[in-house]
């Protein structure tokens, strides 16, 4: 090979050499992005020879660069020649395994499991077990503290010999004195449990288990309970009482709270895979020990969780009658708002698990009792789900308990919450019926189009629409109609847009005849109104009118009335107008 | 530059091209420069006070006050500084200005300057978000441009801080010339950094700029100027807003959870076409409207 294409061949590297020299973080991570390129540009030969022994070198960075580095060796299998050669990547990666950044050791463990995986057995064998145990039994934590990640990787694909010394050295870590290697030993139990038989899952890695879920740093305990889950799916029924409930039971009364936390976090997560009846029989009583927490953290997160565990349990209903609802009971009156706002959210879904009778029974009171605090979150939640319990407990049933205490909701100062009820309007009208409708809703209803928030106005509109569909138009001509005229006669500029807002909305469920001949000359009489506003809106609301008349009308009618507003002195009254205008021809 | 679609941008709390805003901005100074010194605005218009960058508190104000394509607002300045979000919420009203330009009038706050924005954030945000100072160079250039003062109909009058010995009547005021750094002193600079307090004259202000001014000030400058109200801002209100002088002064305030730890609520002021008042209080957005899409650009090397 000449030595001008020897050159040519080196002269990216070179480059990358001179550009990692650069003062500029950002040009630093910008040349490593590109490796890939780089690569490829010099061949696989190059890149095994040169390419990572420099890069090898290039490991004593910021870590923002060494980020980089470790996700873009993660990149190089294919321009290495394929997993064949995968493993001569492995070197800078060992070495960045022991940086003390956590997120670099982090995103270099990811980038090894990435190029494992193109290694076949005997690859591993040879080249990634010497990397984990020299890791595992390194001097500094931050080395032992990655190995951790690779055990399952590497455990797949060795010998039975290489297993028992995988399975010793983890082991050790499992009992190393520094903390953070404890941690990632017990984030990596987890792993592990599929790959390493029952026979050994039990006489060793159950026993690290149990001696994890009692180390003295809480953080290493708390993840006792991600174990635990990974337990519950592999094991049979009777082991999983022997060995992982009394351990999940002394977490779940943990001197500290962030491992009872994790327990309640989990819990639907560790019960759905075991029979209903091993629940009933054990889970429960923990369950409602967390509810009853000191910790209101803990109680807000069982809480979060009472709908999901009873639907698990749902054949024996007399549980959760007798164990569960009390302690609902006592929930609603807790003093953290927290727990209530939680309560209000779980507990509506409840309503379809317990059937009809123990609903109106049980929970209705408490649906009451929650709708009467000042917390607009606990509303919030309650009346968002009311359609769910509706459809259990029958419109008859509703409308004599809950009804009367939402409709004093239509005005609650909030309006999150005011608007969530007029979401749930239309749905009630649907069940109710036109005549109740009329009796007692209408009026509230129509009150909203001038509430002082603009987006409870146009919600409202929107809501004549969904009413309009249920009960007809001409339901809305006589009982609608009326009303939104009046609208376009309130001083306040604002309330006039939104009768014409409504107006546009109800225009396709009216249809021609009304927009023609009921609409169109109320609105027009806006045209001489002195707030520019109101001219403006005008001529958007005729420019959306246009398809529902008749070609006749808009010559003889629409077009002067435009033609009037296009040349008013507000730009804005101009605009609209001449766009409408624009339509038409 | 197409308006539309940096408004839409913006609206999701999002920023545009470094190049847009420069195009923006020249925009924004081309309506602006045409202004006067005093703003006259014809009634019906909603009043509104300090924002400091907290764009989903100004979302919820425009869900409170109506859409800001229908509706007339008046802000009376401080969009910038202490929020997170101080970029967007000024070029967001900026974009709102350069398309309906008779919808919405914005005064210059105090903290519309070079100097302040270094110190309080602006400038800082600037640079996290786009890597230079370009950014924050053409929005003080625009700065350098905004209006001072409003009259709403002949009777109302709103500035951002409050009153000047210097200035008599609102005719003194278009004597000013505004296109400039905000000065250490002045009328300009009393204009935008005094407050009333319950004194009878005037007095020395705390804040080491503009004075502090009371009853008997108050009540000669509405008697000379024909006023029935002066409305501003640049003082935090628990409630929001806060009358003082026998209801002859007002101060609205409209950043609730000021600086996301203080607790209030936040006010605007809807003033009708025959000049009626009606207060409108709102809280702060919650949690789960405070979101943004953070879009990562990583520049692209070639060999």
């Amino acid at each position: 090979m000449s030595d001008q294409k020897k050159d040519d061949e080196i002269y990216p590297i070179a480059v990358l050499v001179e550009e990692l020299k650069n003062e500029d973080v950002q040009l630093r991570l910008n040349s490593l992005r590109q490796i890939s390129t780089i690569a490829q540009a010099v061949g696989q030969e190059r890149t095994r020879s040169e390419l990572i022994p420099f890069l090898n070198d290039a490991t004593d960075d910021e870590d923002e660069v060494l980020l980089v580095l470790a996700d873009e060796l993660g990149n190089l299998v294919e321009f290495v020649g394929g997993g064949e050669y995968a493993h001569t990547i492995l070197p800078p990666l060992t070495t960045l395994a022991s940086v003390e950044e956590t997120v670099v050791r982090e995103k270099t463990v990811e980038a090894i499991k990435k190029i494992s995986k193109e290694m076949g057995e005997d690859q591993i064998q040879e080249f990634l077990y010497p990397v984990l145990k020299q890791l595992a039994t390194g001097k500094w934590f931050t080395s032992r503290s990655s190995a951790c990640g690779l055990f399952s990787i590497c455990y797949q694909n060795v010998d039975e010999e290489t297993k028992t010394e995988l399975r010793q050295l983890f082991s050790d870590l499992c009992k190393d004195p520094t903390p953070m290697v404890r941690r990632s030993a017990a984030k990596g139990l987890a792993v592990l449990v599929p790959y390493v038989g029952r026979e050994n899952l039990r006489k060793e890695l159950i026993p690290l288990f149990v001696k994890l879920a009692e180390d003295d740093q809480d953080r290493v305990r708390l993840l006792a309970v991600d174990n635990c889950v990974a337990l519950s799916k592999i094991l049979t029924e009777d082991e999983f009482i022997t060995y992982v409930i009394p351990t999940l039971k002394s977490c779940a009364k943990d001197r500290s709270w962030r491992v009872r936390y994790m327990v309640a976090e989990r819990f639907c997560q560790l019960s759905e895979p075991i029979e209903p009846e091993v629940t009933k029989n054990d889970l429960v009583e923990v369950f409602i020990g967390l509810l009853k927490d000191n910790e209101e953290e803990v109680r807000t997160c069982a809480t979060l969780r009472i709908a999901e565990l009873c639907g698990q349990i749902r054949v024996y209903q007399d549980v959760i009658k007798d164990a569960i609802l009390p302690v609902i009971e006592e929930l609603s009156k807790d003093f953290s708002d927290n727990v209530k706002i939680a309560l209000a959210a779980s507990v509506t879904e409840l309503a379809p698990i317990i059937g009809k009778e123990m609903t109106v029974e049980k929970l209705v009171p408490l649906y009451l009792d929650l709708l009467k605090e000042d917390i607009s979150d606990v509303k919030l939640n309650i009346i968002s789900k009311l359609d769910t319990v509706t459809q259990v407990i029958t419109i008859e049933v509703l409308a004599s308990t809950l009804l009367p205490v939402v409709v004093e909701l239509f005005e609650d100062r909030q309006w999150r919450v005011r608007n969530a009820v007029i979401e749930y309007i239309p749905k009630l009208a649907i069940q109710l019926g036109v005549q109740f409708f009329d009796e007692k809703l209408t009026d509230l209803t129509m009150s909203w189009l001038k509430d002082s928030v603009f987006k409870i106005r146009q919600t409202a509109a929107r809501n004549l629409v969904k009413l309009t569909k249920v009960f007809g138009s001409d339901w809305c001509m006589e009982h609608l109609l009326p009303h939104i005229f009046k609208l376009l006669e309130e001083p306040n500029y604002k309330i006039k847009q939104t009768g014409m807002y409504s107006l546009t909305v109800l225009a396709p469920e009216l249809g021609n005849e009304i927009v023609t001949e009921k609409i169109l000359p109320k609105i027009k009489n806006l045209k001489s109104d002195k707030v520019a506003n109101v001219k403006l809106y005008l001529a958007k609301t005729l420019k959306s009118l246009l398809p529902y008349l008749e070609e006749n009308t808009i010559q003889q009618e629409v077009k002067p009335c435009l033609n009037e507003l296009a040349k008013d002195e507000d730009p804005d009254v101009k605009h609209f107008a001449t766009s409408a205008l624009n339509k038409i021809s | 530059m197409d308006i539309d679609k940096v408004i839409e941008v913006l609206s999701k709390c999002q920023t545009p091209s470094e190049y847009e805003i420069k195009q923006l901005c020249n925009k924004a100074i081309e309506i602006l420069i045409e202004e006067a010194n005093v703003l006259r605005i014809v009634p019906p218009v909603t009043i509104c006070g300090d924002i400091h960058g907290q764009f989903f508190d100004l979302v919820e104000l425009f869900d409170l006050g109506g859409s800001p394509f229908e509706t007339n607002y008046l802000f009376m300045g401080d969009f910038v500084d202490r929020g997170y979000y101080s970029l967007e919420t000024f070029l967001y009203l900026l974009a709102l200005k350069v398309k309906n330009p008779r919808r919405i009038s914005i005064l210059r706050g105090n903290h519309e300057c070079r100097q302040i924005t270094k110190v309080y954030g602006f400038y800082l945000e600037c640079v996290k978000k786009y890597g230079n100072g370009n950014v924050w160079r053409y929005c003080t250039e625009v700065f350098d441009h905004l209006s001072l003062t409003a009259l709403i109909g002949n009777s109302i009058f709103s500035v951002h801080g409050g009153l000047s010995p210097s200035i008599k009547t609102i005719n003194q005021i278009s004597l000013i010339n505004r296109k400039q750094e905000l000065p250490h002193e002045g009328p300009m600079s009393d204009m935008l950094w005094s407050d009333p307090e319950s004194i009878q004259n005037w007095g020395m202000s705390p804040r080491g700029a503009g004075f502090i001014f009371g009853n008997e000030v108050v009540k000669n400058f509405n008697r000379t100027n024909g006023l029935s109200l002066i409305t501003r801002a640049h003082q935090l209100c628990m409630d929001g807003f806060q009358y003082m002088f026998d209801e002859s002064l007002v101060t609205v305030w409209s950043a609730p959870n000021y600086f996301y730890r203080s607790g209030n609520i936040a006010a605007i002021l809807e003033i009708g076409e025959n000049l009626t008042r009606q207060f409108k209080t709102f809280k702060a957005a919650p949690k789960e409207k405070r979101i943004v899409k953070v879009k990562m650009s990583i520049p692209k090397y070639f060999l």
